[in-house]
């Protein structure tokens, strides 16, 4: 997951769709987000790179839509309903994700037991 | 008495007609003038003016009742006592005043839209005399409004009541005053948009339509001229005697007229700084002289020495001739006159002619008394009457006698130098300039820094900044024993890698210094709201200094402004910032060592600085109504009041040590 800035970003990603739930007057999804360019990365307990500013999952409420909808601790998230995610300050992610106007959000999230898995099944032919 | 009673009428008279011929000038020039500047100076003469008549003409109504009663034949039982004794008349002096201004934080820093100005000055009223200051226009870039000038009242006596009234008058600049008729000017505000339609209608309040009160008081013989252009409003006003007198500044509270809806409105902190100083005249002027034998108790009894004797202030002079006095030559010796003294008439010296005087001071503990005497009955008699009268004058005056207070000269009036419109405080704050701006900023950094470490050997730090200084040997801001336990990763890549930990502290720190810089004036609040604490990457100490630091700098405030800043901040922020709708899990936070109670240390201007860096930096997200509840995990679980808890997700979402976290 460490990449090099200017450099395009491979990655192995996993699609999530989140359906927000309305609580009260609010649309939740469910979970904490940290990180993002203006933190700083050296406090991310969920980055292998600590020099990796992307945007973090460091909360999942139990039985929330992000947990129902497959999203774990410690991924990624890479977009946000086609909107970049690597490289955007930590208000700016938590914008896109709460939009009132949206009542689903897709991610790309990435985690490292996903490219080990693929890393796996591509050890194995 | 009634000759006088007609001197004194006929004076006042000419002051009034006086007044009048300067009223007139004065709505001629309003009517002639075109530029604002102008218009605001001679409505202000205007307003001075009118207030002036009227003082003059209740005055003038005070004294035809007085006379009415004294033609009166009185009852014998009416007189009172003849041998009233009035006390002596003072010069009150009040310079130096300062009115402080509570702008809305956001008010500082919005940098659009037009600046709301308004024209305010101050008129002084004691006794007979009205004086007023220089105009001043204030507008949001100005934290305090200042008239410096002293202005000295000649004539008071002990009691005397000095009102200050603070008048303003809203100053736009687009409109044109007056001129537009009503008609069209309703039409107008109406067809803008809200805000300008609002202040077009005040501009227009000073046309023609406005009523003119006479406040009731004397009936008013001659009519009030209704004039169109600007005109000021009382907005505050307080009245100060002779408790507030001290040679020092103090602060006055204001009763504030006016709400935020008037025009002239002007967020006032409700208090005034001013040095008042009164000088009776029993302390500067000579009050009795003449020529006295004087000798000391427990000398010689024949060893009378001659002296021109001189009471004034807080002893009694004795030269050997009356020249000295002029010549400024160092009196022979000095009495003291003051309480402690007993003056006493002695019985009759077989000797001498007349009675003498006997004066006891207290020397240390030691009793000195001289005994005096004079050529005749009438002489001494005169003296023991300028004794008593001196007594009854520093009963009266109290504290202003106890030392000569100083009156310093008014300037002559300079006119209000043009300043050029500045946009922010950021314009004022002034850096030195070197060639490298960040070595200026970090220098500022490590100056801050040695300040707490100096305020922290005194051991006024909060008892667990030890456990920062624990860690801080370690690793900067990073403890193993605090790691909380996840699944996931644990942090074990050196730290090496990164920045030093000392740098990385500081360069966040530089977006926090510009607007802490410009809160001087928005000051500390002893409001000791808990540090926040996020989740278990606890800051250095150094963070702390940063922040707790900035109090040393700032002005000392009254305990009250605590209160006020808390509240209207917790109105501002606590509508926008709700907190999580869900508890706080648990799981990653139970094994924090550290109590989950943050301790209470004075922090300063902690509040004030987080709640301006927000609207400085660039999480705008605050002030625009997002509809999920934000807020920044991991801050402590104790639960404070609202106000707090968003004061302190406030700060922990700036604080660019915090690792931020917000729930989606």
């Amino acid at each position: 997951m460490a990449f090099v800035p200017g450099q395009p970003v491979t990655a192995v990603v996993e699609r999530i769709e989140i359906q927000k739930l309305f609580q009260g007057e609010n649309l939740i999804l469910g979970f904490s987000i940290g990180g993002g360019i203006d933190q700083d990365p050296g406090q991310n307990p969920f980055s292998e790179d600590k020099a990796d500013k992307g945007i973090y999952v460091t909360r999942i409420s139990p039985g929330g839509p992000a947990d129902v909808a497959g999203l774990r601790i410690g991924d990624k998230i890479m977009q946000v309903n086609g909107w970049d995610m690597t490289m955007v300050t930590h208000d700016h992610a938590r914008k896109k994700l709460t939009k009132k106007s949206e009542h689903v959000v897709r991610l790309l999230v990435t985690r490292k037991s996903l490219e080990e898995v693929v890393k796996h099944s591509m050890g194995r032919p | 008495m009634n000759d006088s009673g007609n001197l004194r009428d006929s004076d006042i008279q000419k002051k009034i007609d006086h007044e009048i011929r300067m009223r007139d000038g004065a709505c001629k020039l309003l009517a002639a003038c075109s530029q604002r500047d102008q218009a605001l100076e001679a409505a202000k003469s205007l307003q001075t003016c009118s207030t002036r008549i009227m003082a003059y003409m209740s005055e003038l109504q005070r004294m035809k009742e007085a006379q009415v009663m004294q033609n009166i034949p009185r009852r014998s039982s009416d007189v009172g006592p003849m041998d009233d004794r009035l006390p002596c008349k003072g010069k009150v002096a009040i310079s130096d005043l300062r009115i402080p201004l509570m702008w809305k934080d956001t008010e500082y820093f919005k940098n659009k839209g037009e600046l709301h100005r308004c024209a305010v000055f101050c008129l002084l009223h004691l006794g007979g005399e009205i004086f007023d200051t220089d105009m001043v226009i204030v507008d949001r870039t100005l934290t305090d409004i200042c008239f410096d000038n002293p202005i000295i009242f000649s004539d008071a006596g002990p009691g005397f009541q000095l009102h200050v009234e603070l008048y303003s008058c809203c100053f736009e600049e687009d409109y044109s005053t007056g001129s537009t008729p009503r008609k069209l000017a309703s039409k107008l505000s109406s067809s803008l948009g809200r805000s300008a339609g609002k202040k077009l209608r005040a501009a227009m309040e000073s046309g023609p339509g406005s009523p003119v009160s006479n406040g009731g008081a004397s009936p008013l013989l001659l009519p009030v001229p209704s004039v169109q252009g600007p005109k000021y409003h009382l907005l505050a006003h307080t009245t100060l005697s002779l408790s507030h007198v001290q040679d020092s500044f103090r602060t006055h509270d204001l009763t504030i007229s006016g709400n935020e809806e008037c025009s002239y409105w002007l967020p006032l902190y409700g208090s005034m700084c001013c040095r008042l100083v009164a000088q009776p005249n029993c302390m500067t002027q000579r009050m009795m002289s003449g020529w006295l034998k004087v000798r000391q108790c427990g000398g010689d009894p024949q060893s009378w020495s001659k002296v021109f004797a001189v009471l004034k202030g807080t002893s009694l002079f004795c030269y050997h001739r009356q020249e000295d006095v002029e010549t400024n030559i160092e009196p022979v010796f000095t009495i003291g006159i003051n309480k402690e003294t007993r003056i006493r008439a002695s019985d009759k010296d077989p000797h001498s002619k007349a009675q003498n005087i006997c004066i006891s001071n207290q020397y240390g503990g030691e009793e000195v008394t001289h005994t005096l005497t004079t050529e005749s009955r009438e002489d001494t008699h005169g003296w023991m009457e300028a004794f008593w009268q001196h007594f009854y004058d520093m009963s009266q005056w109290r504290q202003c006698c106890d030392d000569v207070m100083k009156i310093e000269l008014p300037s002559p009036r300079k006119p209000a130098p043009i300043t050029p419109k500045q946009g922010s405080l950021y314009h004022e704050m002034v850096i030195e300039s070197s060639d490298d701006l960040s070595s200026t900023v970090s220098d500022i950094l490590a100056q801050r820094m040695q300040e707490l470490e100096l305020r922290s050997q005194l051991g006024t730090s909060p008892t667990w900044m030890s456990l920062f200084e624990e860690n801080l040997p370690k690793s900067a801001g990073f403890t193993r024993q605090c790691t909380p336990r996840l699944s996931g990763l644990s942090p074990s890549s050196p730290r090496a890698t990164h920045q030093s930990p000392l740098s990385s502290q500081r360069s966040p720190q530089l977006g926090l210094l510009s607007s802490d810089a410009s809160l001087t004036s928005d000051s500390d609040s002893h409001c000791s709201s808990p540090r926040s604490h996020h989740y278990g990457w606890p800051e250095p100490s150094s963070n702390l200094s940063l922040l707790s630091s900035s109090p040393s700098r700032l002005r000392p405030r009254t305990l009250s402004l605590d209160a006020k800043l808390s509240t209207l901040r917790g109105k501002g922020y606590g509508g926008t910032f709700q907190c999580p709708c869900q508890p706080p899990p648990s799981s990653l936070l139970a094994p924090l060592p550290m109590s989950s109670r943050p301790p209470r240390s004075p922090r300063g201007a902690q509040t004030t600085l987080s709640c301006s860096s927000s609207t400085s930096s660039n999480s705008s997200s605050n002030s625009e109504g997002n509809h999920s509840p934000e807020s920044s995990e991991g801050v402590s679980f104790s639960r404070p009041s609202p106000v707090r808890r968003s004061l302190r997700n406030l700060r922990a979402r700036l604080d660019p040590r915090n690792w931020l976290q917000s729930q989606v």
